[in-house]
C-alpha cells in the first residue's frame, strides 16, 4: 500500500503511489494549469484525512480558500494550514487565524520556517495526524528575492524534516524562469519531479524519479477543479 | 548595562548586557526566535535607552506591527527608536526611513551605514533583525569580517550590539565562528526535535562577562506577552509495582502520590530542579485499566521514563505495550532497569535483548529506593530532549 497519492488515478497507478518522506518538485510553464493540479493534490490529501500545509507566495491564503469554496470543495480548517507571504500586516491589521499564518515577506525565510514548524507541531503532536503534506507555491517567487544557495539551505532543512516525519513535500517551480544549474541544484534534495509541458495547445504531465523509469507523458485537461487524463503520448 | 528583558536571562547574565558588548541569539531554523531581539529592544527603550533596528527581511512598518502584537507600544519612544531599512530597496520599493541601505547585497555600503550610525548616535542598543538574511545576500565571509569591525567599533563607542541569527546549514566554519569567538555572548535558541519541533528552549552557550553558567529554560511565545518561561512535564510509566512511585519520590525535591493499599490509583506528582533544569514529573498508575491516563499525560509531556522491575521479565510484554502508547506521541524515552539490588535482576544488556531494543535506546540501571541511577537517568533524558542543536 502506498502512503500518499496524487489522486490522479493514471499517474498514481503508473508510479504505484508515493512513499512517505518523499520530496517532489512540481515544474511547469505558466498557464499550464499547474496551480489547479496543486490544488487538486491538496484536496485529494484532505479527502484522505491528511493534514495540509501550503506556503503561498503568489496569492493570498484567503483567495485560495475562496477558490476551494467556489468549487464546493470542503477544506476543514482544523487540518488545512496556510502560510501566507503575500498579505501584509501593518499595525492594527492582524488577520492571522486558526489556519492562516502570515509571514512578513518572501525574503523572510526564517519567519516562513517558523510558521511551517508551528503547523507541523500542531498537526503531528497535538492532533496526532501522521500524514502531512507540505506544499510550497512557489519556490520561483522565493528565488526572485533570495539566491540559490539561500533557497538550497532552506529547502535542505525542510526536506530533512519531511523525511524524518514521513510526510510528503511538493515544491512548485515555474519552468523557463531559472537556469538549468539552479534547478539541478535543488533537484539534489528531492526524490522526484512532476513535469508539466504544453505543446500545440495541449498539456502533458509525467513523473520522473518516483518509479524505476519515468512514466509516459499523459495528456490532461482541466475542468473546473478537476484534472482529467484524456490520453497518452 | 541594558536588560535583555527575557525572563531569567538577565539574571543568568548578571544583570544584562554591559555597554560595548555584543550578543547573538543563535536560532535553530523553525524555532520562533526573532522575538528575542524584539523583546530586548522593547526592554532597552523602556529603560530610557536609544535603539536602532536593522530591518533586512521585512518592511520596518511590519516589524512595528509585530511589536504591537506582543503588546509593546513602541510609538511612545518615537524619538529614541530608529529603523535602518535594508529591505525596501531589495524589492524595489520606496522607503521613508532616515537610514536606508540602497544596495543591501553590497556589504561595503551596508558597513558604511552601520559604522556611521555607530559613530554618530549616542550609546545605543543596535539590533539586527536578521543577520542571516544579510549573510545570504552578501556572503558568509564578508559578513563575518563586517561583524568583527562593527563589534570592535561598538566597543569603542559604548554601544550594545544584538544580532538575531538563524543557523541555516551554512559552512561549519561559519557556524563555529557564530557560536564561538565572534561575539561576547551566545544564546542558543533551540527546539526539542523529535520528528517535529514541539518545545522551545534557550541556553547560554557563552558569556565572557559572567562566571561559567550552563542553564537552559523552556519558553513559549505569547501574543501579547512575548517570551514566557514554562515548566515541562515528564512522564514516568511502567508495569504494576515496578517502582514508579518510588522513582518519582527519589528524583523529586517534593512529591505527592495518590495511592490506595500501596498501588497508585491516580498519579504521582513531583517537581525536580537539577543542574539548571526544572521539570514537573508525573507518575502513572501501572494497571491496564488506567491506560487512558497515560494517553492523557503523554499528549502534554516532553519525555518519558519507562520503569521496569529487572527481576520480573514476565511483565516486559506489558512494559512494551505501555512504551508503544507513549511512543505513538513521538516522545523521547529512557528505560529504567529498576531493582538492581535484588538477586536475579537482569543487566541492562539482558533487558535490551529481551525487549529487542535498538542500541541507541538508553537503559539505565537503578535502585530507585536508594536513589541510585535516578539523577543519571534524568540527565540522559534531558540530553536527548534538548540535543537538537
Ligand atoms: N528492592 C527494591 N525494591 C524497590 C525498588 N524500587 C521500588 N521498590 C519496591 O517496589 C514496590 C513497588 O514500588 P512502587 O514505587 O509503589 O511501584 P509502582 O510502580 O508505583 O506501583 P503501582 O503504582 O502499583 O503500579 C515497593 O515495595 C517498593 O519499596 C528498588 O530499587 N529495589
Ligand atoms: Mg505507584
Amino acid at each position: 500500500m502506498s502512503d500518499y497519492i496524487l489522486g490522479i488515478k493514471e499517474l498514481d497507478n503508473a508510479i504505484g503511489g508515493i512513499k512517505k518522506g518523499s520530496n517532489i518538485m512540481l515544474i511547469g510553464p505558466p498557464m499550464s494549469g499547474k496551480e489547479v493540479i496543486l490544488y487538486y493534490i491538496m484536496y485529494q490529501g484532505v479527502k484522505n484525512d491528511n493534514a495540509i500545509i501550503t506556503v503561498t507566495t503568489r496569492e493570498s491564503a484567503t483567495h485560495i480558500l475562496e477558490w476551494f469554496k467556489e468549487h464546493e470543495l470542503d477544506m476543514p480548517l482544523s487540518r488545512v494550514g496556510m502560510v501566507d507571504c503575500v498579505t501584509k500586516t501593518f499595525v492594527g491589521t492582524v488577520v492571522e487565524s486558526e489556519n492562516i499564518k502570515i509571514a512578513s515577506s518572501p525574503v523572510d525565510l526564517t519567519g516562513i520556517g517558523v510558521k511551517i514548524s508551528q503547523f507541523l507541531e500542531e498537526y503531528f503532536m497535538k492532533k496526532n495526524i501522521r500524514k502531512v503534506q507540505l506544499h510550497i507555491n512557489s519556490l520561483s517567487t522565493i528565488l526572485m528575492y533570495s539566491n540559490i544557495q539561500t533557497v538550497f539551505r532552506f529547502l535542505h532543512v525542510f526536506t530533512g524534516r519531511i523525511k524524518a516525519m514521513g510526510a510528503m513535500g511538493i515544491y512548485v517551480i515555474e519552468s523557463g524562469m531559472h537556469d538549468e544549474q539552479a534547478i539541478a541544484t535543488l533537484k539534489q534534495l528531492l526524490d522526484g519531479v512532476i513535469e508539466i509541458k504544453s505543446e500545440d495547445d495541449k498539456n502533458f504531465i509525467r513523473i520522473v524519479g518516483l518509479s524505476t523509469k519515468p512514466t509516459p507523458w499523459f495528456e490532461y485537461e482541466i475542468e473546473g477543479a478537476n484534472v482529467r487524463i484524456v490520453g497518452r503520448k | 548595562m541594558i536588560k535583555t528583558g527575557i525572563p531569567k536571562l538577565d539574571e543568568f547574565l548578571d544583570g544584562g548586557i554591559p555597554k560595548g558588548k555584543s550578543l547573538v541569539y543563535y536560532m535553530q531554523p523553525g524555532v520562533e526566535g526573532e522575538v528575542f531581539g524584539m523583546q530586548t529592544i522593547y526592554s532597552a527603550l523602556k529603560d530610557g535607552g536609544n535603539c536602532v533596528l536593522v530591518a533586512s527581511s521585512t518592511i520596518p512598518d511590519i516589524t512595528r506591527g509585530q511589536f504591537k502584537e506582543f503588546g509593546w507600544d513602541i510609538n511612545q519612544f518615537n524619538n529614541k527608536f530608529i529603523s535602518v531599512d535594508a529591505y525596501n530597496p531589495l524589492i524595489g520599493a520606496p522607503s521613508k526611513e532616515k537610514y536606508i541601505v540602497s544596495n543591501p547585497d553590497n556589504i561595503e555600503e551596508f558597513s558604511r551605514i552601520i559604522v556611521d550610525i555607530i559613530k554618530q548616535l549616542p550609546p545605543s542598543t543596535i539590533v539586527f533583525g536578521s543577520l542571516s538574511t544579510i549573510m545570504d545576500l552578501c556572503g558568509e565571509r564578508k559578513v563575518i569580517e563586517a561583524v568583527r569591525i562593527w563589534n570592535k567599533m561598538a566597543m569603542l563607542y559604548d554601544h550594545v550590539m544584538v544580532y538575531n541569527f538563524t543557523a541555516w546549514p551554512y559552512s561549519q566554519e561559519t557556524l563555529d565562528l557564530m557560536k564561538g569567538e565572534l561575539f561576547n555572548a551566545v544564546i542558543s535558541i533551540g527546539g526539542i526535535v523529535e520528528r517535529v519541533i514541539f518545545g522551545q528552549y534557550f541556553e547560554i552557550l557563552k558569556s565572557d562577562w559572567t562566571k561559567e553558567i550552563k542553564r537552559s529554560m523552556l519558553f513559549r511565545v505569547l501574543r501579547p506577552g512575548g517570551i514566557k518561561l514554562y515548566i515541562p512535564k515528564i512522564l514516568v510509566t511502567g508495569p504494576f509495582d515496578s517502582g514508579k512511585s518510588t522513582f518519582v519520590h527519589a528524583l523529586s525535591t517534593r512529591a505527592i502520590s495518590v495511592d490506595r493499599l500501596g498501588t497508585t490509583i491516580a498519579l504521582d506528582h513531583g517537581h525536580v530542579d537539577y543542574k539548571g533544569f526544572s521539570a514537573d514529573i508525573f507518575g502513572t498508575p501501572g494497571q491496564e485499566r488506567f491506560d487512558p491516563i497515560i494517553r492523557l499525560l503523554s499528549g502534554e509531556s516532553m519525555g518519558v521514563f519507562l520503569v521496569i522491575d529487572s527481576t520480573n521479565p514476565s511483565d516486559f510484554t506489558r512494559a512494551k505495550q505501555m512504551l508503544k502508547i507513549t511512543m505513538s506521541y513521538g516522545l523521547p524515552y529512557v528505560i529504567i532497569a529498576n531493582k538492581q539490588d535484588l538477586d536475579g535482576a537482569l543487566t541492562p544488556e539482558e533487558v535490551r535483548e529481551q525487549f529487542d531494543l535498538p542500541e541507541d535506546v538508553p537503559i539505565i540501571p537503578a535502585v530507585a529506593k536508594d536513589k541510585i541511577g535516578v539523577y543519571e537517568a534524568f540527565e540522559v533524558l534531558i540530553d536527548s530532549v534538548t540535543g537538537g542543536i
